[in-house]
């Protein structure tokens, strides 16, 4: 691999503990890695040396890491993974309504870490533009969905969904790996008047028992709690 | 992170300290003199310009504008507020602009003439009134007064100078006061000052030189001035311990009435009782003629009542018809030591012969105690007493009465007739007309009827019955003494007719208003709760005064509306909340002051406002509206009792409620130091084998081979990703509220939840199965569901530990009526019937942990105990009859609020 396909990763992160480790895998697994303790630092680092994805913890000692985020995506829509503890939902839905791509929770293992760097990549704009767009079907282990057609399949029998779980459900698949808010789903569902939270929960459950063996275990939409949902990638 | 330090923060001490002092009530220094012109005004501002000049925060508040040109060059340079215009029928005043003062809020304030009245429209009657709130507020204040507005003494000085002085300023005032500096000069000082036209401009100089300003009186004045100042001077010399000895022996007790002299004798007995240090205490008497007062001696009355009052007495009201018994009764009761009585000289009339005097009674009746008589009042006022027979000859005409009145007439009329018949001597005809006119007497209101029908009996008894008949010429010897007699029964049965008719419904008003009390103190006691409290006494006050009443728990200016309850055709919450009210029940919350409609402060109020007072707190204050015109003194007596119950019922409230937040916190303790007691020795173990591990493999790498490497570091990580989990319980704990082990609660669909759990689980013991059952239609269950799921983990967990590895563990989630059912289940050999109760505590006594437990899962479980019931749920264990132990729990499905 020569080092101009090697994609950058900055991680903002002050606990040195952390981001070494952080690095160490990445570094292992073909990443290219940047490191830096404060908000600052690193907001001149993502404007200097525009990284391909950036790690950003949300409790940063000099700036609070939502305002980082903030203020990186008045300019930029390089993807952001952020990191925080368990328990502290409603930072991480404030940073996912802002632009974040994805989370990360405190602690977190090696593969966690690494899928979630991949999806960010997948998902962001200089990948967007190659593939992705345009796509008319897609496969996810049993389940098959033909946007052109507007049919869903399961294990090879139709599916029938109402128009409003049909919206649920490629809007999800579109976005397979990454996380969706509520807010998010329930703006891009039913518009900007969207109605409470109940009715995107029992369309979710209707639509969970259409396509799921058991939906106290579901396969293919996972619920993030107190976040969103999403939609596996395979 | 933060949320784990404890530490108070130090902004908010820093905060605490300044609000308290803030809340330090300001100083009062008053400069004292005798009489005008001795120099008052001048003192205090040269005073103010010293701590101007040291930089204190000076402001002028309001100095008489008729100050002497020599004053009024001090005030130049001294910052001023200035004066508020009040048009009072169409005449510009000038008052001091209290609202504005308050605004500013400087250090120290300098407010002229503290017996000043203020003018109509002000919120404060009087100027003593503006410099409390000043006080209250934490302002200093400089004031000026002289001798003769002091309350106590206004009668003594009356005498002097024959003036009678209007404007009084209540001792308490006086005696509150941090510093008292007496200004003085020279009687002859201060004629020549007056002579030379300083004081008063030349016009009301010479009848003020005729009245008050000779020599006798300016020097008289001064005495007393010198005497009240050195008095305070020697209560501030007095050590405490004299003084409460001699405040146990001596207590005061002074009859009072509805007569001028009162006002003398109330004075005077606060005047002795200043002198001693004691208590006093002012009694009236309620009898029969109280009821018929005069309106003008009932304002007489009720002004004496506030007079003792404002002097610092206990005012008691008392009944029966003998004052000395009662008053002895009291007296003996309360343990008054000495009596004061006020007493006018009275012609000796016939009555006076048989009885006796009130003294002469008090002291046959109360031989050890002192008696003091104040005599009657200045001359030329004469005071008449309330005569009742004129009241009560008042004819009230009534049909009903006449009717009875001539029936009862014709039936003796005609028994007389009969018995003439029969010839049974003149004197049973005559013993049967008496009984008639004692009958009517009896069965009548009033004096009127007795009397008629004593008249018409004499005239019938002559016209039928007395030779010749049916003439009105009484011939025989005898009849003009029948005349008599028949006359005095008549008045001597209405007057003890009237006498015990009033008595009986004084007794009854009484009664009902004991029994009334008795009740709202049951009831009260009986009552828990703020809200319960309030509605029963808005309930009673509603009933018993037929007026709309407002309630309010916390002073207004904190936001909550008072609660308001509307009497039949009264005003309605919607004026007694509007801001002029509220701001009304907000100085009484200030002041511990009555105020509104009927009192002396903000009088233009819809309603009447009384704090209610405990422990020198004001817990409430109680509105009762005044639009059906403004209360009579019973109805304040008796609001005034009610309001010391309802004080009592809230300190009791207060009280419970204070135990109950202890009692949770201590509930909370506890469970802190069992969770603490627990987990310090579970968290030293696994840190151990992670230091023990990591050193070895960092000192010795080198020589451990790969597999024994291996194994070191996987120690690691299963120890730390046990740490982990333990932290997250622990945080779990936190996220319960504080205050109230409550938890915020928003809807969940519960299936997510469970998937949430299973999901960690799998991720945890992959190689495990986990079943999962949930129900066909959606559960909604309100809760924290980060919790909930923390519970079905540590559950899942359990279960995964307790059961052999290729068994499964199943976990089911069904509806169950109004409760959304959660059941873990597994396969292993069920819970040791040892262990089943302290299952859920936390911590096995005695310290022996079966080494199962080791890992401390107890815990887990006593938090998922403590989660639950957070959220109104229950739990339970057991063992199930196909081997394995079985987990539940339920959440109501309702109550997300």
């Amino acid at each position: 691999m020569s080092m101009d396909v090697k994609p950058l990763v900055l991680v903002v992160e002050d606990e040195d503990a952390i981001s070494n480790f952080i690095s160490a895998i990445l570094n292992a697994n073909g990443y290219q890695v940047m490191k830096t303790n404060t908000g600052k630092e690193g907001l001149s680092m993502a404007t200097s040396y525009s990284p391909d994805v950036i790690l950003l913890d949300l409790g940063l000692p000099d700036i609070d890491g939502v305002e980082v985020l903030r203020s990186i995506r008045g300019w930029s829509k390089t993807p952001v993974v952020v990191v925080s503890a368990r328990g502290h939902e409603h930072e991480k839905v404030e940073a996912l309504d802002l632009g974040a791509d994805d989370y990360i929770v405190k602690p977190f293992g090696t593969s966690e870490l690494l899928a979630r760097i991949r999806t960010a990549l997948r998902h962001s704009p200089k990948a967007m533009g190659t593939e992705s767009n345009g796509i008319e079907k897609i496969t996810i282990g049993e389940l098959e969905i033909d946007y052109s057609k507007r049919t869903v399949f399961l294990s090879g029998e139709k599916v029938h969904l109402t128009p409003i779980e049909y919206k649920i459900l490629t809007l999800l698949s579109k976005n397979a790996g990454k996380v969706l808010t509520h807010d998010y789903i329930m703006r891009e569902i039913w518009g900007l008047y969207a109605g409470d939270s109940h009715t995107l929960r029992v369309n979710m459950a209707n639509l969970r028992r259409k396509i799921e063996a058991n939906p106290g275990a579901p396969k293919y939409i996972v619920t993030e709690m107190g976040i969103g949902y999403r939609m596996v990638e395979r | 992170m933060d949320k784990f330090d404890q530490r108070p923060d130090p902004d908010a001490i820093l905060e605490d300290i300044q609000a308290h002092q803030a809340r330090r009530p300001g100083r009062l220094k008053i400069f004292f003199g005798y009489a005008a012109g001795v120099g008052k005004t001048y003192a205090m501002l040269d005073d103010a310009r010293e701590q101007y000049r040291c930089g204190a925060d000076v402001l002028v508040g309001y100095i008489e504008p008729h100050t002497r040109p020599e004053t009024m060059q001090l005030l130049h340079g001294l910052p001023a507020l200035p004066p508020k215009t009040i048009f009072y029928r169409n005449i510009e005043l000038k008052e001091f602009d209290l609202d504005e003062a308050l605004k500013r809020k400087p250090e120290l304030i300098l407010v002229d003439e503290l017996a000043h009245t203020n003018a109509e429209g002000v919120r404060n009657r009087k100027r003593f009134q503006d410099i409390e709130e000043l006080l209250n507020a934490g302002i200093d204040v400089y004031t000026t007064v002289n001798v003769q507005h002091m309350e106590s003494l206004n009668d003594v000085i009356e005498n002097i100078t024959k003036i009678k002085i209007q404007e009084t300023v209540p001792d308490y005032i006086f005696d509150r006061a941090d510093k008292i500096k007496l200004i003085d000069i020279e009687p002859d000082e201060l004629l020549r000052r007056f002579a030379e036209g300083k004081i008063y401009r030349p016009e009301r100089a010479e009848t003020a030189m005729r009245n008050f300003f000779t020599q006798e009186n300016l020097r008289l004045l001064r005495e007393i001035a010198m005497r009240r100042a050195a008095d305070r001077i020697s209560v501030e010399n007095q050590s405490e311990r004299r003084l409460s000895e001699k405040m146990a022996n001596t207590k005061l007790l002074v009859c009072i009435g509805p007569s001028p002299t009162s006002a003398k004798c109330i004075r005077w007995t606060a005047r002795a009782a200043n002198a001693f240090h004691a208590h006093w205490v002012a009694v009236y008497m309620e009898s029969i003629e109280s009821e018929q007062l005069p309106r003008e001696q009932q304002k007489t009355l009720r002004a004496n009542m506030d007079l003792a009052e404002k002097l610092g007495a206990e005012v008691v009201t008392l009944t029966g018809h003998d004052i000395a018994i009662s008053v002895s009764e009291y007296a003996k009761l309360s343990g008054s030591t000495n009596i004061v009585v006020g007493k006018s000289r009275n012609k000796r009339t016939f009555k006076s012969l048989f009885e006796m005097d009130l003294e002469d009674k008090l002291l046959s009746l109360l031989p050890s105690i002192e008696v003091h008589i104040i005599p009657g009042s200045t001359p030329g006022r004469s005071y008449k007493k309330p005569r009742k027979i004129r009241r009560n000859l008042n004819f009230s005409f009534s049909w009903k009465d006449t009717a009875k009145t001539l029936g009862l007439l014709v039936a003796a009329t005609l028994l007389s007739l009969g018995l003439r018949r029969l010839e049974i001597g003149e004197q049973n005809i005559i013993m049967a007309y008496i009984l008639s006119v004692l009958v009517i007497s009896r069965i009548t209101e009033g004096y009127a009827y007795g009397i008629v029908a004593s008249v018409i009996s004499v005239l019938t008894f002559n016209f039928f019955f007395t030779e010749p008949y049916f003439t009105f010429n009484a011939i025989q010897a005898g009849y003009p003494i029948t005349f008599i007699i028949m006359l005095l029964v008549a008045l001597t049965t209405s007057t003890l007719t009237v006498r015990i008719k009033t008595e009986a419904r004084l007794a009854v008003q009484r009664e009902r208003r004991t029994e009334v009390l008795y009740e709202i103190n049951k009831k009260l006691l009986a009552t828990g709760g703020l809200d319960n409290i309030v509605a029963l006494t808005n309930d009673y006050i509603v009933n018993l005064f037929g007026r709309s009443v407002i309630f309010f728990t916390t002073d207004p200016e904190q936001g909550e509306d008072g609660r308001v309850m509307q009497a039949a055709d009264d005003i309605d919450a919607s004026v007694l909340n509007s801001a002029d009210e509220k701001a009304v029940a907000h100085w009484v919350f200030l002041n511990q002051k009555r105020a509104g409609a009927g009192t002396d402060t903000l009088m233009g109020a819809g309603a009447f406002y009384m704090p209610v007072i405990s422990r020198g707190k004001v817990l409430a204050v109680l509105g009762i509206s005044s639009a059906k015109g403004t209360l009579d003194h019973n109805a304040h007596l008796f609001l005034r009792m009610i309001a010391s119950q309802v004080a009592m019922a809230l300190e009791r409230q207060h009280l419970s409620d204070e135990q109950h937040i202890m009692l949770v916190e201590s509930e909370k303790e506890k469970m802190r130091s069992t969770l603490l007691r627990a987990i310090s020795h579970d968290l030293r173990t696994p840190l151990a084998g992670i230091l023990g591990a990591s050193s070895a493999i960092r000192e010795n790498g080198k020589e451990l081979d790969e597999d024994t490497r291996d194994k070191l570091i996987a120690d690691i990580q299963a120890e730390a990703q046990w740490l982990i989990r333990m932290v997250e319980n622990l945080l779990s704990v936190t996220r319960i509220n504080e205050s109230a082990s409550k938890v915020t609660k928003s809807p969940e669909a519960a299936e997510e939840v469970v998937a949430e759990a299973v999901s960690r689980i799998k991720k945890r013991f992959p190689q495990r199965t986990v079943k999962v059952r949930v129900p066909d239609e959606l559960l909604e269950v309100p809760m924290d569901g980060t919790l909930i799921a923390q519970v079905l983990i540590n559950l899942l967990e359990n279960a995964v530990k307790y059961s052999p590895s290729n068994s499964p563990v199943e976990i089911v989630l069904k509806k169950n009526g109004e409760w959304a059912l959660f059941e873990v289940l597994d396969h292993g050999k069920g819970i040791a019937e040892k262990d089943f109760p302290y299952l859920f505590t936390g911590y096995v006594p005695n310290g022996n942990k079966s080494p199962d437990s080791s890992r401390g899962m107890g815990i887990g479980l006593s938090i998922c105990m403590t989660i639950i019931k957070a959220h109104n749920g229950k739990m339970e264990a057991e063992n199930r009859e196909e081997g394995g132990a079985v987990f539940r729990f339920v959440l109501p499905l309702k109550g997300s609020e």
